[in-house]
């Protein structure tokens, strides 16, 4: 029994052969093959500011400790992104149903997951995002 | 054009009193279109000799501000090694063993150049790594 996140990639004409890649990871804690026992559960927000807006905080006490990720921007327009930072660093633009997956190492206070809403406007309607955290911590609270 | 598909499925039946089955499919397009990406590096692999940080994708090398995806998985076996990712000088978060990543990538060059870097916790790590580009 184990929480597990399966990637596949696939494509039939984006190379000469076609592209299918598959990968099972299993969300065990840092160094360990002890498993994710914590979740943010899913949430869901609707954004509408071209600003950054934490979407998760940071907490020192999960500096390295494992954690992952999920992202998704549900919006059914290609053109609405969110642009996603950490640590006020831009990572990279979820579009329309664009998603992430990542670790987050937490490695200070700052280094908190915001996500803004760039090119919004009152006329384009609000970008629903999902969002999940899976992780190991026991003190460590979300802002969810 | 090209149609290249991500699907992430996440399932636990014990993690929550619940069962968990989330499962997303993206079709990978240009930046603010629906026109499939049309380029990638292909599936690479990288074993790492030493400790030290390297730069897996330069953002000087890739358009900016685009639609970029980056997959990367650690293929070690053993628990405790990891790889340290970083976006910009920024740590992002360590793949261990067996972990897999996908995020977008701007490859923004304004201001700080948004390299994708990795450093590796051990000697004689690999990685496996693939850019789907928006160029």
């Amino acid at each position: 029994m184990a929480t597990t996140a399966t990637l596949t990639l696939a494509s039939t004409d984006i190379a000469g052969d076609p592209v299918n890649v598959s990968k099972v990871a299993t969300l065990t804690k840092a160094g360990s093959t002890n498993e994710l026992d914590q979740s943010s559960g899913l949430n869901r927000v609707h954004l509408r500011s071209t600003t950054n807006k934490v979407l998760l905080a940071a907490n020192a006490e999960g500096n390295d400790l494992a954690a992952k990720v999920y992202i998704i921007n549900k919006s059914d327009d290609a053109s609405l992104y969110l642009t996603v930072t950490i640590n006020a660093q831009t990572i990279g633009k979820l579009y329309g149903g664009d998603f992430l997956f990542i670790p987050w190492s937490q490695t200070d206070v700052d280094a908190d997951i915001e996500v803004a809403a760039t090119n919004w406007t009152s006329s384009t309607g609000d970008i629903p995002v999902e969002y999940a955290l899976f992780h190991e911590d026991t003190d460590f609270l979300t802002n969810a | 054009m090209a149609t290249t598909t991500a699907q992430l499925i996440i399932t636990s039946t014990d993690l929550l009193s619940d069962s968990l089955s989330l499962s997303s499919i993206a079709t990978l397009t240009t930046a603010g279109s629906a026109t499939g990406l049309t380029g990638t590096e292909g599936l690479g692999r990288k074993k790492t000799g030493s400790t030290t940080e390297y730069t897996l994708f330069d953002a000087s090398a890739a358009t900016d501000d685009k639609a970029h995806k980056i997959y990367l998985k650690n293929l070690s076996t053993t628990a405790t090694e990891y790889f340290e990712v970083q976006v910009g000088g920024v740590v992002i978060g360590r793949i261990y063993a067996g972990d897999w990543a996908f995020f977008p990538w701007s490859a923004d060059t304004t201001g700080t150049n948004c390299d994708i870097d990795i450093t590796p916790s051990a000697t004689n790590m690999t990685l496996e790594y693939m850019l789907f580009t928006d160029e």
